[in-house]
């Protein structure tokens, strides 16, 4: 399946207040949650000293860069200088922010103005996020398929990988199937597990 | 009791961070490990013929080995950090001090190397690292999928205690955490624990604070050069 | 790259204290060096064995990869009476020499990188201050810098504003002037020497001159690596790795003077290994 869309993470390893490193293309993101459940994607950079600012910290709408302090609101706009507390910072102060939706457990994130929804993943929950060093190629190769939504088997069961390009190398969220009990969540966390051990196998051989 | 100590030291930080969640007291005697190589010192060498660091004195008793610093702080002050629930809890946490020691060999052999100029072969050691982050961020989200993040169950013990300093400070040693988003929101627990303590490296969550309103004035406070004010 | 007007410069390759008849190999501006004891004296040799000039100063060997244009810069406190001078050791950090040195100039992060020591919210203005370039000299000065410190010593009740200066003696090294809590009336002196391995890489050898006749020496030692290594994981995280001479890459305000003299400094004398000229 193609889309505009790439996901970046799964909802449920971003809780409300917090960021997480991430990235689209080449391009550094921190994704983060406000205290109100919103979800975010931005350049992982601010603007001030080119600190990355999924290091920062969330405090109720805004990501704080954790050098200075400066905090960003919803819009990406500088909204404080703690070393300059009286000054209203300028409109010209601003993070690049990125589209950025959530839908069936993931965020996705697009460059530009992406045409339509991101997909629809309905009865799938995310299971977990791994990297695996080795690039997007050597993934679709084992799955037999293209483009960052695949269905796939993984032993017994249906589920679906999102593949990522990280660099060179990969980020895999796998989403399981809503019905799936405790034990077989486990055993598909261990078949990725024995996966990301081929693939890198197959990689460096 | 008396912990000898080096501030940019993981294993010390340990017992440092065990000892502030548990409110004990305990008497902190800095080793200059760097530059001056103390730890070597006859002095401290008849303390530890190992030459390592931490080493913490009780009476007549020393202790070594940091994972036993833990339990002995744990066992004298709240017993529940143990995690001797039952014999599957007691067992997990034995395993994963043992697992802390991995971590010590690998995460922080490559820290000292990339930050102090310490000994060993850098892709080795980030190659073991790396095996044991991953092994890490599978367990966790194994509990997390069972409601829980900390590593014996469903309280923090001496187990997330151990294994906490050398991953926080794995970036130190050229090993982004970026892909364990697990091991981020245990780390996040950890931090927001009541009584946490930083090490440089790790960062407060400035998060737990409000954002300040409008400056308060502190010219009352403020000190000229004067002996007299500054007295 | 061109290493340009930095390879006549000098810089820190490591402690008097700690070079040993074996040697170390080191890296000096991309170039391997070795630092070793020659007949009991340290000495210093580039690529091809060829030997640099060294100067055994504020406990580090110092040398130039290239033809010194000037001597090493002075530090007149180093000889005064009653300082005690600390060799604070090394810190290896990912991150550009320049970036190392311009966060040394900031106060601005002291409230959020090293909390409750340095600074603290909500005390976060930082207020107006001078900033120069001594002609006489060739180095940037910033004077009258103040920020609220909320312990300045063990003995301090409560926090109080404390006086900064800043001097950059040299394109990785810098010297900050800060009032004493025994002393007050005198300055301490806290140095940062920056040995730039590579455009991304270096070895920062902290240094000190200090009225303190209360601590003990590793208490001094421990105190100023804290407050390195808080800095250290800043470093290693800002992008570009480089540090940005164009002006439209990055964003001062009035807090960022020292910062903006400093880059303009770098540029003016071709000082630009690790630096980026034009954004990427």
């Amino acid at each position: 399946m193609q889309t505009d869309w790439t996901p970046v993470a799964l909802s449920h390893d971003i809780p409300v207040a917090s960021a997480a490193p991430g990235r689209i293309g080449d391009t550094a993101l921190a994704i983060w949650r406000s205290a109100s459940g919103r979800i975010a994607a931005w350049s992982d950079r601010c603007p001030h000293r080119g600190m990355r600012l999924s290091h920062g910290y969330v405090r109720g709408e805004r990501l704080s860069c954790i050098y200075h302090g400066w905090s960003y609101g919803e819009d990406g706009g500088c909204k404080r200088i703690p070393a300059h507390p009286d000054l209203t910072p300028p409109e010209s102060i601003r993070v690049p922010v990125f589209a950025c939706r959530e839908a069936s457990g993931v965020v996705w994130v697009a460059e530009g103005q992406p045409a339509g929804a991101p997909p629809d993943l309905a009865g799938f929950r995310g299971l977990r996020s791994l990297h695996i060093a080795a690039a997007t190629g050597a993934i679709a190769e084992v799955f037999g398929g293209d483009g960052p939504v695949l269905r796939v088997k993984l032993g017994p069961v249906a589920v679906i990988a999102l593949v990522q390009a990280f660099g060179d190398e990969t980020m895999l969220h796998l989403m399981a199937p809503e019905s799936c009990d405790l034990a077989t969540l486990d055993a598909l966390s261990d078949a990725a597990e024995a996966l990301r051990r081929n693939i890198e196998a197959e990689a460096t051989a | 009791m008396i912990l000898y100590d080096y501030i940019l030291s993981p294993s010390c930080y340990r017992v440092r961070l065990m000892a502030a969640l548990l409110g004990a007291e305990m008497t902190s005697r800095p080793v200059d490990f760097h530059p001056g190589r103390e730890h070597l010192s006859p002095e401290m060498l008849a303390l530890n013929p190992a030459g390592t660091i931490p080493v913490l004195t009780d009476g007549s008793l020393t202790l070594r080995d940091s994972t036993a610093m833990l339990s002995y702080l744990a066992a004298g002050h709240d017993p529940e950090w143990l995690g001797e629930d039952t014999p599957a809890m007691r067992a997990t946490v034995a395993q994963w001090l043992a697992f802390s020691q991995r971590l010590t060999s690998s995460a922080g052999a490559a820290r000292a190397h990339d930050m102090l100029h310490g000994p060993g072969d850098i892709d080795v050691l980030r190659r073991a690292a790396t095996l044991a982050l991953r092994e890490l961020e599978a367990a966790i989200s194994a509990q997390r999928r069972r409601g829980m993040i900390f590593l014996a169950g469903p309280r923090p013990t001496i187990a997330d205690i151990a294994c906490f300093p050398h991953v926080a400070l794995a970036p130190d040693g050229g090993l982004p955490l970026d892909p364990y988003p697990s091991i981020r929101l245990w780390m996040r627990e950890i931090r927001a624990l009541d009584g946490f303590i930083e090490m440089p490296g790790i960062h407060r969550l400035h998060e737990l604070k409000p954002e300040p309103g409008p400056m308060p004035d502190i010219r009352q406070t403020r000190t000229t050069r004067d002996p007299k004010q500054n007295a | 790259m061109s290493v340009g007007a930095m390879k006549d410069q000098w810089y820190p390759v490591g402690l008097i204290s700690g070079v040993t008849e074996e040697g170390r190999d080191s890296l000096l501006l991309g170039e391997p060096i070795r630092i070793f004891l020659d007949g009991g004296t340290p000495a210093v040799t580039g690529e091809g064995e060829r030997p640099l000039p060294v100067e055994l100063r504020y406990g580090h060997v110092w040398t130039c990869p290239g033809t010194p244009t000037r001597p090493l810069f002075d530090i007149p406190e180093a000889d005064q009476l009653g300082r005690r001078l600390v060799d604070v050791g090394v810190c290896r950090v990912r991150c550009s020499p320049l970036r190392a040195v311009e966060n040394f100039l900031d106060i601005a992060h002291f409230p959020f990188v090293h909390t409750d020591i340095l600074g603290s919210e909500p005390h976060t203005e930082v207020t107006r201050y001078e900033v120069g370039i001594r002609e006489d000299v060739d180095e940037v000065w910033a004077t009258k810098v103040q920020f609220f410190q909320p312990q300045a010593a063990k003995s301090a009740e409560g926090g109080i504003t404390t006086d900064y200066m800043y001097r950059v003696c040299a394109p990785t090294c810098s010297v900050l002037y800060k009032t004493s809590p025994p002393m007050p009336g005198e300055w301490d002196v806290i140095a940062l020497f920056v040995q730039p391995l590579t455009e991304t890489l270096c070895d920062v050898w902290p240094w000190m001159a200090l009225y303190d006749d209360d601590a003990s020496m590793t208490d001094l030692i421990h105190f100023q690596q804290l407050i390195f290594v808080q800095d250290r994981s800043v470093l290693e995280n800002q992008l570009p790795a480089l540090l940005p001479l164009d002006p439209g890459m990055e964003i001062p305000t009035r807090a960022d003077l020292t910062s903006v003299a400093y880059r303009r400094w770098l540029k003016r004398n071709g000082f630009t290994y690790g630096a980026q000229l034009v954004a990427a």
